[in-house]
């Protein structure tokens, strides 16, 4: 087990390695250099010149990805000239807040996707499948902007049961118990994640049920309820490993749509001013946070993956 | 005060000042009108009625802050980076006040009750200037703001540009403060002089150049370090002056003390800093009780509260939860579901929109083509403004034709403002293009048949064969400059004209597409759509349309041009910047396009709570856009 978590490790370690190269040199190709940016679109070539000299935006770009990442090393991400602050404090102030609203937001998917996914898939073809089936297919396909607008519109400027935005404090326990503001921003991430992970669970529960381990398991008087919960949950749960696993960027790198859409101050919104404002190093920080939040997350839901089935590990 | 500032993208990049007659109670040329919207000149959208003769109110007033809009930088002399109308106007000026409030409601015009000066005096033909600070603006320490506060600004700003030209967002090597200025002298405690190295005009250098000096309260800001001792040679020991420079940008910089750091406690504006989260930009101010000039008489605390996008701010005002904000275009006829909450009024701000040639572009002899004027006057007929107005603003602006528009009204605006000198017709365009030797393709791809520089030729520069047919970028936010240009590429190639349409950010474009700053990418474009600027208090285009501009983009030159733009800054004649309009409204350096009607610094409509009163032009002004919070009041 150790030998496989190393492999897996190593081979993470590489692929962010390039992952950060890639990233480093696109983003360069398109801004060379944020100088315009922070001398003001009057400057000329005399002065950009002198500027990026000065802040060594005229060595090769490959020195420059070599510094860069040596300051990354130091925790050090760079200074957002459009913000006038550095980039870590950026992020330090707003990570927390993605992560309470994507975490939540993707526990309640997981609580009601997988009761509800294998509910379909003992009552397949019935009338309660169909109509899930149904709200799941109409909210997947449904995009997050849009589903999000009706539940402002519905929910707070019609009924005013909620807020139309995010919770505006900057404490985190505010944050937590503040569900008048939070509850939208909560149940439209929610929303679509449940129509998603209740299809595949629906999908991997109809799967095991057609396994000869659960006609063994009910051909020794089983009871029905110890056949789901011991054979048929456990097995049907496998793919949402994965699923949560990759979902782990997302909840430190929140949710651009959702956080937009609800004036929600997070690591989605830094990022989405950061893009307007083409914010040159809150930018290659967040895709670089990004990237290796992806490769953790794969990391982490491989290892957990082979934990939960012993074949993986064995294979 | 207001400067001629970039626009597009989704904000305004730099700002404008202010201006408002006293604190009276009667309104400037806009409101009054009627609450319809209209096509053509006029521009208004809604009106704003009358200040409330009810009793006034205290309270907390919230403003919506736009995105992208949260203060960085509370040193009142804004970086190249930092200088916006949201840090600069709705932040900054609320503090620290200029010397000349240059906005009268929708007019730019001085408000001459808001100045902390008087007006400059001129003697010497034009070459030394002086002005006499008001006695009744103090600082909130009590003490009075003395001709030593004006020059400690001086040479704070002085300190900047050595260290580096863009350390002040205002400045321009060798034009107006501070490299025509010989020396800065204060006879007195309220007078300063300034002697010229040579006659200028002095509207412009009062309107553009001293306009904007800060005064900074030096008996507090004259130090070096956190506790030290007051440094008191700044103005004779450049050194002295550049340490505590750079101790006052150390202590900008650190925004999370922006409401505790004694600095900015003393201040000289109608408010004063009580919380700034740094990470958001929300802020609250409370009125400053030494302010000396015109006010509510129950003053209220002001409040940004910050939206990071438009659809979370138009929501906001659907909810009620902002007492004043916008109305996105795109989102304009929603206006009616507001009116039962809210006022509205819309007018295009002081500027032009354009988009501009590269006349340095040689792709497919681009440059010689774009240089022959009826080219450009075939390019203006293909641009139909009133369609424009209608079907992309939803009637929320009004029709321009050159660099000074005609609303808002002006003392500068030329005779061909008035009507446009190359209305829309496709008829027209094709038929100067046959007239100048080229062979007409509707919807196809025109060529030049008869080459040569006699009349009915093609002009120099211009082979046989030649094709009508070139690139050009456009600006993804706000979406109507990608409308406009495609319903532009769409008439033009009716008549034969083949614009090969892109789209690309506003800071890219500003980044990579102007010639002076990136000339390798000279030949990557022919024309570009990034937004445009808003106008000086006095309007002149230098800069931008003179062969040596930093901004002019597209390298255009022209003598005659430059004799105009020249004369706009050094002649005695206030009339100099109309000739200068007048002109290049004929000679359509670009394509001058409607103006959008503008609030909060983007193209927008103003609404605001019928519970928020006070002077018309206080709410005119933001259009400009300028802030005057101080002389609104709550009614309920």
């Amino acid at each position: 087990m150790i030998g496989y978590i190393a492999r897996r490790l190593g081979t993470s370690i590489v692929v962010l390695l390039g992952v950060s190269v890639f990233i480093f040199a696109l983003l360069h190709a398109i801004y060379p250099s944020p100088a315009i940016d922070v001398l003001g679109p009057r400057a000329n070539t005399v002065l950009i010149q002198a500027w990026n000299k000065q802040n060594g935006f005229d060595d090769p770009w490959i020195v420059q990805y070599l510094r860069y990442m040596g300051h990354l090393l130091q925790g050090n991400f760079g200074y957002s000239y459009k913000l006038n602050q550095s980039v870590a404090s950026l992020i330090s102030g707003v990570w927390a807040r993605s992560a309470w609203l994507s975490g939540v937001s993707l526990v309640l998917s997981v609580v009601i996707a997988i009761p509800l996914g294998v509910y379909q898939a003992i009552r397949r073809n019935t009338v309660g499948d169909y109509a899930a089936t149904s709200l799941a297919f109409v909210l997947y396909a449904m995009p997050v902007f849009f589903l999000g607008l009706i539940l402002i519109q519905v929910f707070a400027l019609d009924l005013g049961w909620f807020s139309f935005e995010g919770s505006q404090s900057t404490s985190l326990l505010a944050i937590i118990g503040d569900w008048h503001a939070m509850t939208l921003p909560v149940a439209t991430l929610t929303l679509i994640s449940i129509a998603l992970f209740s299809r595949y669970i629906r999908s991997s529960s109809m799967d095991v049920l057609a396994q000869d381990y659960i006609k063994v398991a009910r051909a020794k008087g089983l009871p029905e309820r110890l056949v789901l919960l011991r054979h048929l949950l456990r097995n049907a749960c496998l793919p949402m490993v994965t699923l949560i696993g990759l979902s782990i960027p997302q909840l430190l790198a929140g949710n651009l749509i959702t956080e937009t859409l609800f004036n929600y101050r997070g690591l989605g919104l830094l990022f989405y001013t950061a893009l307007q404002d083409v914010d040159y190093n809150v930018l290659l920080a967040y895709t670089l946070i990004g990237a290796a939040l992806t490769i953790i997350g794969n990391l982490v839901a491989d290892i957990a993956l082979s934990v939960a089935d012993p074949r993986i590990r064995l294979a | 005060m207001r400067k001629k500032r970039i626009i597009g993208g989704l904000v305004l990049v730099a700002a404008s000042v202010t201006a408002l007659a006293a604190c009276s109670s009667s309104s400037s040329g806009a409101s009054g009108n009627s609450g319809s919207s209209s096509i053509g000149l006029a521009g208004q959208f809604g009106s704003v009625p009358a200040q409330s003769s009810g009793t006034e109110k205290s309270g907390t007033i919230t403003v919506a802050e736009p995105p992208s809009s949260a203060p960085t930088w509370i040193l009142p002399l804004p970086t190249g980076a930092s200088a916006s109308v949201y840090n600069d106007y709705m932040f900054d000026y609320e503090m620290y006040r200029p010397l000349y409030w240059l906005v009268n409601g929708v007019e730019p015009t001085e408000s001459p009750s808001l100045s902390l000066a008087n007006d400059p005096t001129w003697s010497n033909g034009d070459k030394t200037v002086s002005f006499t600070l008001k006695s009744n603006y103090k600082w909130s320490d009590g003490k009075p703001i003395t001709s030593q506060d004006v020059l400690f600004w001086w040479y704070m700003m002085k300190a900047a540009i050595k260290e580096s030209p863009a350390d002040w967002a205002y400045y321009t090597p060798g034009l107006g403060v501070p490299d025509q200025v010989t020396s800065i002298t204060a006879p007195n405690a309220s007078t300063v002089t300034m002697q010229l190295n040579k006659a200028v005009n002095p509207t412009w250098f009062w309107q553009n150049e001293i306009g904007d000096i800060q005064p900074m309260p030096s008996q507090v800001w004259d130090v070096d370090s956190t506790g030290g001792t007051p440094v008191t040679d700044w103005a004779t020991n450049p050194a002295d002056a550049t340490k505590i420079y750079d101790y006052l940008v150390t202590q900008t910089k650190s925004l999370s003390t922006y409401a505790t750091n004694p600095l900015w406690q003393v201040v000289n504006g109608p408010y004063k800093l009580t919380s700034f989260t740094a990470s958001t930009g929300a802020f609250t101010m409370v009125p400053n009780p030494a302010y000396g000039g015109p006010h509510a008489k129950v003053e209220s605390n002001y409040q940004e509260v910050p939206f990071q996008s438009d659809t979370a701010e138009f929501n906001a005002v659907k909810a009620g939860s902002v007492d004043l904000g916008y109305v996105p275009l795109a989102d304009v006829p929603q206006v009616k579901g507001l009116t039962s909450t809210y006022n509205e009024f819309g007018y295009p701000d002081f500027g032009w929109a354009y988009i501009a040639y590269n006349f340095k572009d040689t792709t497919g002899d681009f440059n010689n083509i774009i240089d022959k004027l009826y080219i450009r006057q075939a390019l203006a007929h293909l641009e139909d403004e009133q369609g424009y107005i209608k079907a992309f603003f939803d009637g929320a602006g009004g029709q321009a034709y050159g660099p000074v528009p005609a609303i808002p009204k002006s003392p500068y605006a030329p005779a061909n403002a008035l009507s446009d000198p190359y209305p829309f017709s496709t008829a027209d365009a094709a038929a100067l293009l046959k007239a100048n030797g080229w062979t007409v393709v509707p919807n196809g791809v025109d060529t030049c048949a008869k080459p040569g520089t006699g009349a009915g030729e093609c002009g120099a520069g211009i082979p046989a064969g030649t094709k009508l047919e070139w690139n050009i970028i456009y600006g993804t936010n706000p979406a109507v400059l990608g409308e406009q240009t495609q319903d532009w590429a769409s008439e033009a190639k009716t008549v034969g004209i083949d614009m090969n349409l892109s789209s690309s950010n506003f800071d890219y474009m500003i980044a990579n597409y102007n010639d002076p700053s990136a000339p390798k990418m000279i030949n990557k474009w022919a024309m570009q759509d990034f937004g445009g600027f808003t106008d000086s208090t006095y309007p002149t285009t230098f800069g931008v349309f003179n062969s040596t501009g930093s901004f002019n983009v597209g390298g255009y030159t022209d003598p005659t041009a430059d004799t105009y733009i020249t004369a706009s800054i050094s002649s005695p004649q206030i009339a100099a910047v109309t000739a200068e309009a007048q002109y290049l409204t004929q000679e359509q350096p670009a394509l001058f396009q409607p103006l959008p009607d503008n609030a909060f610094g983007t193209a927008a409509i103003l609404v605001w709570k019928k519970t928020v009163s006070g002077p018309p032009a206080s709410f005119e002004s933001l259009t400009q856009p300028i802030w005057e919070p101080e002389l609104w009041f709550l009614t309920k």
